[in-house]
């Protein structure tokens, strides 16, 4: 990329200078962990298991997201190194991106199991996947994150390599997951787990030296 | 004139000044920028910010709006359609011309 393109880049990047694109991809992923969790530990007939539990606490959850994210642009991002709106096809750009990535994960998991019967080849790729993603959207912009990127597919590989017994007793074996195999579910369940942990860590420390290496100036105008 | 050297002499002037580049290729990617968040990225001092912005505002590239955040004086900046064309333009020119 020459350098008049990488500064047409930087206010892509600026999305997450303070660290919060991180803590609120982190948050998600913990929350549907947490909810998944609740799922396969609950018992038959509890509210976990109903289809308006489930969609209540994801709106909670989004919510909470949004109107988080929102409240540290403007009480503190804002103030301390400036205000970027983006332009509106910007916004759908990420989704674009992302929205095939996450058909061909998909695709690649359902082809996988199918054919070998196995989690260890769909488990490596789909972290693989992530950690692709989280290079591009992250890791490129600050050089330390590139450990937290290395981090991340070390652990993806360490879930895929797990016996199936284990991952298996992580679901719990519950009815739950009686349509799809345990080892699946658990294997989800840690990876969720894994890279959400990784995400609000890496977040809240990129949020910390945002806020150690910045100031609110003073307020003489613009 | 060597048609390559010609090339060179048709890029815009006013965008091709260093400090007025960053600004443009800055506002190319956003609906709109305030100036605090231009002088962090650039780098640039309120004094030398204010007079780029000021040339690029009388080219008609840059649009300004002044508001207020709370109490606080903002200044939103924004590239005008004129301005990303230019910007377009000085970008296919400078390919061509290197």
């Amino acid at each position: 990329m020459d350098q008049v393109g990488k500064l047409v880049d930087r206010p892509r990047l600026y999305c997450n200078v303070d660290g919060v694109g991180e803590l609120g991809a982190g948050f998600m992923l913990l929350g549907f962990a947490l909810l998944q969790w609740l799922q396969v530990r609950a018992p038959e007939g509890a509210i976990w298991h109903r289809m308006d539990t489930s969609c209540i606490y994801v709106g909670l959850m989004v919510l909470a997201i949004h109107y988080g994210s929102k409240a540290i642009k403007k009480h503190i991002t804002w103030p301390r190194t400036g205000f970027v709106a983006y332009r509106p096809h910007e916004r759908w750009r990420a989704a674009a991106i992302s929205a095939p990535l996450a058909a061909l994960m998909v695709v690649g998991l359902s082809v996988s199991i199918r054919k070998y019967w196995d989690l260890t080849t769909p488990g490596a790729l789909i972290g693989l996947a992530f950690v692709a993603i989280y290079a591009y959207g992250f890791a490129r912009a600050v050089r330390w994150k590139w450990i937290v990127a290395g981090v991340m597919a070390l652990g993806s590989f360490v879930i895929a390599f797990l016996p199936a017994s284990l991952l298996g007793a992580v679901a719990n074996d519950s009815w739950v997951t009686h349509p799809v195999r345990a080892e699946l579910v658990g294997a989800w369940l840690l990876s969720m787990t894994l890279f959400g942990a990784i995400l609000f860590v890496s977040g809240g420390i990129s949020f910390w030296l945002y806020l150690r290496h910045t100031e609110v100036p003073a307020e003489e105008g613009q | 004139m060597n048609p390559q050297v010609r090339k060179i002499a048709d890029i815009d002037r006013v965008i091709h000044e260093p400090g007025r580049l960053m600004i443009v290729a800055l506002l190319s990617a956003v609906a709109r920028a305030d100036f605090l968040y231009l002088q962090h990225e650039t780098g640039m001092n309120k004094g030398t910010l204010s007079s780029h912005i000021s040339r690029l505002e009388e080219s008609g590239y840059v649009g300004v709006v002044k508001t207020y955040r709370g109490k606080v004086p903002q200044t939103l900046l924004s590239l005008t359609a004129t301005g990303r064309r230019a910007f377009e333009q000085y970008r296919k020119k400078l390919k061509a011309a290197l």
